[in-house]
C-alpha cells in the first residue's frame, strides 16, 4: 500500500537517500559514457553529464519529496489546519475536550481502583501457584493456631505454607494510643511470598518456635516514614503493646503481603504472640479463629489435588483440635467440618470484599457517562460538520480530494481525542487519589499502589480510540458525502430546515436524556438510602458523645482490682466540667466487637436453630440515660444490683416481644447457655427501646439485646468503653478525659473516637456510593443539557429564515417560543420514557445498597424525571428566546 | 543551432514512461530516457530532473515495480517494470491523450 510505503520511508530515510544517490550516480555514469562514445574527452563528458542532470541536491530532494516530505508535510498541514479551526471555536473545543476528559478521567480512575483491588495479581513470583486454605464452616478462611499447626505438619501438596493475621499494636508507652498496622506471620511467610530484606534479615521457619524471643521486621513504608530510612534500625527495639521487640530487618518495597489494600507497618513472628498476650495467648486457644493460611503448590500439583488432600486430612485435623469446653452437639458438628482451598493469586482483601460490587456498579455508571460524553461530542461535531457544509463544498469545488477532506476532519477529531485523553489522564490521577481518600478511614486506612500501569493506560487508549472512531467517522463521512453543487445551493436557499437532516442529533439527545435519567435515578436511590440510614432513629442519640476505650491491663493491677478502678474512673468522668452524663459498657453500638449467646427460658420454644441467639452487652448504671435510649418499663440498673444479690437484666423491646411474647417481661427469668452449662437465672427488671447493635441497617427484629449490669460482674475484665455526653463539642473533652483517667492510672491506654465518627465510618461505603453516583449523575445531566442546548441553538440558527417568515406572516413570539420548546419536550419525553425503563432495569443492580427504598421507588423516579425535565426546559429556553427575537427583516435580507 | 527539441509536456511523461516500459520490458532510468529520445527520433527529450520523481511517484501508485539489478556493463542499476495496474493506467492515459490530440487538431483544422 502506498500509504504504508511512505510511512515506512519515514523510518528508513537514510537508506532511501542512499538508493536515490546510487540511482543518480548510475545515470550520470551512463550519460558520460554515451558522450565519450560520441568523442567527448572524458573529464568534459563527466561534467556535461552532471550539468545536464541539474542540481544534484535539489534533484535528490525532489525525488525524496514524492516519498516522505510531501506526505509528512500534508499531515502536519492537516494538524495545523485542525488546530487553527479548533482555536477559532473555543467554546466548541472546550466542551468537546472537557466532555471527553471527564468521561475518560472518570473511567480511568474507577478502573485504576478496580484494577488494583480486583484484577491485578499479587506482585510475587508465579502468583498462580498460591492457594489459600479454606473451611466450610461460617468462619470460612479463618483458623485457630492448633488447626494451623496440624495442617502445616500434615499436608504434602504445598511446598511452603504460612499463616498470618492482621492486627494492630500500640507503640506508645502509656497514655493515648499510637497504633501501627501489624501482621502476625508464621516463619515461612516471607519465603512463601518471595519477600527479601532491604536491611538486616527477615525471620524464617526455623525461628518460628514456641517461646521465641520477641523480634520484629519493619515494613518498608513505615521504616521510611517513622525511621527516615536509617540503616541503623537493626538492633534497636520497638515497643509493641508495652513489650520490647528487637528490630531485625526491613522488607523490600513493592510487596506488602497478601492482603490487598492493607500495608502492614510491622511484622512479628506468631510465636511472639505469647509475649504480648501472656496468659491469654491464642497460640493454644482452640476456639480463637484468627489466622489465615496460604501456601504454594508443589510443581505439577493441581489445585484439585490440593483440595482433595485437604479434604482427606480434615477429619484428623479437626479431631486433634476439638475445643474442650464445647457442648457435645457442637463438638459433633465440629468434627464434620472439612477443608478446601482456593487460588490466592489475587490475594485476600477486605477492601475488595467491601467495595468489589460497588466498584463494578460505579464502573457501569462511568461507562454510561462515557456514552453520554461521546454522544455529546458526536452531536457537536455533527452540527459543526453541517455548519461547515459550505466550506467543504467550496474546498471540493476547487479540487480538494475527498480522502484529503476526510483526513482533515479526522485530524480534528484526533486532536480533540488527544486533548480529552490527556485531560482525562490528569483527572484520573487526581481522581484515584480522591477515591482512595474516600474509601479510606483512620481505623482502616487503605494503602494501594496505584502507579499508572500498562493495563490502565491501554484501557484509556482504547476508550479514547473508540471515542475517536465513534464521533470522528460519522461527521467525516457525512461532511463529504454531499456534492458541491447541492451544498452550495442549499446554502443559497435555506428557507426551511427539513426534519430529515438533523434527526441523528436529536436522537443522540434522546439517548443522552435516557442515560442520564438512569444515572440520576440511581443517584437518587443511593442518596435517599443514605438519608434514611442517617435520619432513622437508631435508638440512641449519637451527637455530642465521645467514646473512649480504656485498658488497664498494663496498669500493674491485680485482676480483682479492675472493676473498682473502672468504677472510680467513671465517677471522675461524671464530675468533669463540660460532661453532662457518662457511662461505661462492654460493647459499643455499631462498633467492631459483638457478643451473642443463647437464651433459655420457660415457655419459649425456638422455631429455628438461631432463634435462641440474642445480642448481649454489659453496662454501667446510667448507660441508657447517657445514650438517651428510652426506658419503656421497669427501672435502670442501680446500687441495689450487687454481686451477691439476684442477677438482674434489662431487655430491649425486640427481645421482649421475641422471647416473652406480648406479655410484660418484668420479673420473668432466663438463663444463658455457656458451653454445656447454664448460668444462674437472670431476672428482667426493665425494658428499653430498640437500639441498633451491629449496624444501622439492622432491622428491629435483628436487634434483640439483653443488657447485664457491670455491678454484678464477679470477674471484670481490664478494658471498658466509656460513653461521655458533652455539654458542647465532644472532641473538646479529650484532654480533660485523658487527664482524669491519668490521675487514676498512669499506665492506662486510651483510644478516642466521637460516636458520630464511628457511625459515619460504618456508613462509609454508602456515603462513597452516594457521593460518586451524585457526582456522575450530575456530570451526566450537565453533559446532556449541553448537548440539548447545542442541538436547539443549532436548529434555531438553521431555521432563522423560516422563523423570520413565520413572524413576518404574523406568528406571535409566544408561538415561536412554544414551537421550540415543543421540540425540546418531544425529545425529553421520549428520553425520559427510555430512561425510566433503563432505571428499572438497573435498579436490580443497586438493590443491595438500598435501605428503606425499593429500586422502583416512584417518588425518586418522579423527582428525577421532573428535575431532568426542568433542567431541559432551562437549557431549551435560551435558544427559544433567541428564536422569538429573530428580526424578520434582517433574517430575510440575509438571503 | 540544432532544431529545438521539445521538453516533454508535464502530464504526458507518465504516458511515455508507461508505454516505454510496456513495450521494452524492465529498464533502468537512463535506458528509459535513451529509449524515448531514440524512438521519438530525438524530437522529445526527457528532463532528468522530472524523470526520477515521476518514477518514484508512479511506483507509489503501484503502476511500476522496481528492483536493483546488473546492467550488461556490470553496473548496479535500478530496473523499473510495469505492473498490471500500470497497464490499465496506460490504457486510460492513451485514451485521454488521443482524445486531446484529436480535439486539438480539429480546432486547428476548423476553427
Amino acid at each position: 500500500m502506498a500509504f504504508m510505503k511512505r510511512f515506512w520511508n519515514l523510518f528508513r530515510g537514510r537508506r532511501l537517500s542512499d538508493d536515490i544517490e546510487r540511482e543518480v550516480a548510475f545515470h550520470i555514469r551512463e550519460r558520460a559514457d554515451a558522450l565519450i562514445a560520441q568523442g567527448m574527452p572524458e573529464a568534459e563528458a563527466r561534467n556535461a553529464a552532471r550539468r545536464q542532470f541539474g542540481n544534484l541536491t535539489a534533484q535528490r530532494e525532489r525525488t525524496r519529496d514524492a516519498d516522505v516530505l510531501t506526505w509528512l508535510d500534508s499531515v502536519l498541514g492537516d494538524l495545523r489546519y485542525a488546530l487553527r479551526s479548533l482555536r477559532h471555536s473555543p467554546a466548541f473545543t472546550a466542551v468537546a475536550v472537557g466532555s471527553l476528559a471527564l468521561a475518560i478521567g472518570a473511567n480511568t480512575a474507577i478502573y485504576t481502583l478496580l484494577d488494583a483491588v480486583v484484577v491485578r495479581a499479587l506482585p510475587v513470583p508465579a502468583p498462580g501457584e498460591l492457594v489459600q486454605v479454606t473451611t466450610t464452616d461460617s468462619d470460612e478462611g479463618y483458623f485457630t493456631n492448633p488447626q494451623w499447626e496440624q495442617i502445616r505438619d500434615r499436608q504434602t501438596t504445598l511446598s511452603a505454607t504460612a499463616a498470618f493475621a492482621e492486627t494492630g499494636w500500640n507503640t506508645a508507652d502509656g497514655g493515648e494510643v499510637r497504633r501501627v498496622r501489624g501482621e502476625w506471620a508464621s516463619g515461612e511467610f516471607f519465603a512463601l511470598f518471595g519477600m527479601r530484606p532491604a536491611v538486616g534479615r527477615l525471620f524464617t521457619r526455623e525461628y518460628d518456635a514456641r517461646g521465641c524471643a520477641p523480634i520484629a521486621v519493619l515494613g518498608h513504608g513505615y521504616w521510611q516514614s517513622a525511621y527516615g530510612g536509617r540503616g541503623d534500625v537493626v538492633g534497636q527495639s520497638i515497643r509493641l503493646e508495652g513489650k520490647m521487640f528487637e528490630i531485625v530487618g526491613v522488607t523490600q518495597p513493592g510487596f506488602d503481603g497478601p492482603e490487598v489494600g492493607y500495608e502492614p507497618q510491622v511484622y512479628a513472628p506468631m510465636c511472639a504472640e505469647a509475649v504480648i498476650r501472656e496468659g491469654q495467648s491464642a497460640l493454644d486457644a482452640r476456639s480463637t479463629w484468627w489466622l489465615r493460611i496460604a501456601g504454594r503448590r508443589r510443581p505439577g500439583v493441581s489445585l484439585v489435588q490440593v483440595r482433595s488432600e485437604l479434604a482427606a486430612l480434615a477429619p484428623g485435623v479437626y479431631e486433634a483440635t476439638i475445643p474442650p469446653r464445647w457442648a457435645e452437639d457442637q463438638k459433633a458438628e465440629y468434627r464434620h467440618r472439612t477443608l478446601s482451598a482456593r487460588a490466592l493469586g489475587h490475594g485476600v482483601s477486605e477492601v475488595r470484599d467491601r467495595y468489589h460490587g460497588a466498584l463494578l456498579m460505579m464502573m457501569g455508571a462511568v461507562a454510561l457517562v462515557l456514552l453520554i460524553a461521546c454522544a455529546n461530542v458526536a452531536n457537536l461535531l455533527l452540527a459543526r460538520a453541517t455548519a461547515r457544509q459550505h466550506e467543504v463544498a467550496v474546498r471540493m469545488a476547487i479540487g480538494a480530494g475527498r480522502r484529503r477532506l476526510v483526513r482533515q476532519l479526522l485530524s480534528e477529531s484526533l486532536l480533540l481525542a488527544m486533548g480529552g485523553g490527556l485531560g482525562g489522564l490528569l483527572l484520573a490521577h487526581w481522581g484515584t487519589e480522591a477515591l482512595i481518600a474516600l474509601i479510606s478511614n483512620d481505623a482502616q486506612p487503605v494503602v494501594l499502589d496505584l502507579g499508572l500501569n500498562l493495563r490502565v493506560l491501554g484501557f484509556t487508549a482504547l476508550v479514547a480510540g473508540l471515542t475517536v472512531l465513534v464521533f470522528g467517522l460519522v461527521p467525516a463521512w457525512r461532511g463529504t458525502r454531499i456534492s458541491p453543487q447541492a451544498a452550495m445551493k442549499a446554502r443559497a436557499r435555506g428557507v426551511t430546515e427539513g426534519h430529515g437532516r438533523f434527526t441523528i442529533g436529536k436522537s443522540l439527545v434522546v439517548v443522552q436524556v435516557a442515560l442520564s435519567l438512569t444515572l440520576v435515578v440511581a443517584a437518587g436511590l443511593l442518596v435517599g438510602s443514605l438519608r434514611n440510614l442517617v435520619t432513622k432513629d437508631p435508638g440512641f442519640r449519637s451527637s455530642g458523645v465521645l467514646l473512649v476505650r480504656v485498658d488497664l491491663r498494663r496498669g500493674g493491677l491485680p485482676p480483682g482490682a479492675y472493676g473498682p478502678a473502672h468504677e472510680r474512673i467513671l465517677e471522675r468522668l461524671r464530675h468533669l466540667p463540660g460532661v453532662r452524663a457518662a457511662a461505661s459498657s462492654d460493647m459499643v453500638p455499631v462498633g467492631r466487637s459483638i457478643w451473642n449467646d443463647e437464651v433459655y427460658l420457660d415457655g419459649f420454644t425456638p422455631e429455628t436453630s438461631t432463634d435462641r441467639v440474642a445480642w448481649f452487652n454489659e453496662v454501667s448504671e446510667g448507660y441508657f440515660a447517657a445514650m438517651e435510649t428510652r426506658l419503656i418499663a421497669g427501672r435502670d440498673f442501680d446500687r441495689t444490683d450487687t454481686p451477691s444479690g439476684p442477677h438482674t437484666a434489662i431487655v430491649n423491646d425486640a427481645a421482649a416481644r421475641h422471647f416473652f411474647g406480648g406479655a410484660s417481661p418484668l420479673g420473668r427469668q432466663f438463663r444463658v447457655k455457656q458451653g454445656d452449662t447454664f448460668t444462674e437465672p437472670y431476672t428482667v427488671i426493665g425494658v428499653v427501646e430498640n437500639a441498633k447493635y451491629t449496624s444501622l441497617r439492622e432491622t428491629d427484629a435483628e436487634s434483640k439485646t439483653f443488657y447485664l449490669p457491670y455491678s454484678q460482674d464477679r470477674s471484670p475484665g481490664s478494658s471498658r468503653n466509656y460513653e461521655i455526653r458533652a455539654e458542647a463539642t465532644p472532641s473538646a473533652l479529650v484532654s480533660g478525659v485523658s487527664g482524669a483517667i491519668g490521675e487514676e492510672n498512669r499506665a492506662a491506654t486510651l483510644s478516642f473516637v466521637t460516636f458520630e465518627d464511628q457511625l459515619a465510618r460504618s456508613l462509609q461505603r454508602e456515603r462513597v456510593l452516594a457521593t460518586l453516583s451524585s457526582l456522575f449523575g450530575g456530570v451526566a445531566l450537565a453533559l446532556s443539557m449541553l448537548g440539548l442546548y447545542g442541538v436547539m441553538s443549532y436548529t434555531v440558527a438553521r431555521r432563522r429564515n423560516e422563523i423570520g417568515v413565520r413572524i413576518a406572516l404574523g406568528a406571535n413570539r409566544g408561538r415561536v417560543v412554544g414551537m421550540v420548546l415543543a421540540d425540546v419536550g418531544r425529545m425529553v419525553v421520549i428520553g425520559v420514557g427510555f430512561g425510566i425503563a433503563g432505571a428499572l432495569a438497573s435498579g436490580r443492580l443497586v438493590r443491595t445498597y438500598l435501605f428503606g427504598l425499593s429500586p422502583a421507588d416512584p417518588a425518586v423516579t418522579g423527582i428525577a424525571a421532573a428535575l431532568l425535565a426542568a433542567v431541559a426546559l432551562g437549557a431549551g429556553l435560551l435558544p427559544a428566546w433567541r428564536a422569538a427575537r429573530v428580526d424578520p427583516v434582517a433574517a430575510l435580507r440575509e438571503e | 543551432m540544432a532544431p529545438s527539441r521539445h521538453d516533454v509536456l508535464q502530464g504526458t511523461l507518465d504516458l511515455l514512461i508507461l508505454r516505454t516500459l510496456a513495450a521494452a520490458g524492465p529498464l533502468h532510468g537512463y535506458a528509459i530516457t535513451a529509449h524515448i529520445t531514440r524512438v521519438s527520433i530525438e524530437l522529445l527529450r526527457v528532463e532528468e530532473g522530472s524523470l526520477y520523481p515521476a518514477l518514484h511517484r508512479m511506483e507509489q501508485h503501484g503502476w511500476l515495480r522496481s528492483n536493483w539489478g546488473m546492467t550488461e556493463k556490470n553496473r548496479e542499476a535500478r530496473f523499473y517494470q510495469i505492473t498490471v495496474s500500470g497497464r490499465r493506467r496506460l490504457e486510460q492515459e492513451r485514451e485521454s491523450w488521443s482524445r486531446l490530440t484529436e480535439g486539438v487538431s480539429r480546432v486547428l483544422r476548423y476553427a
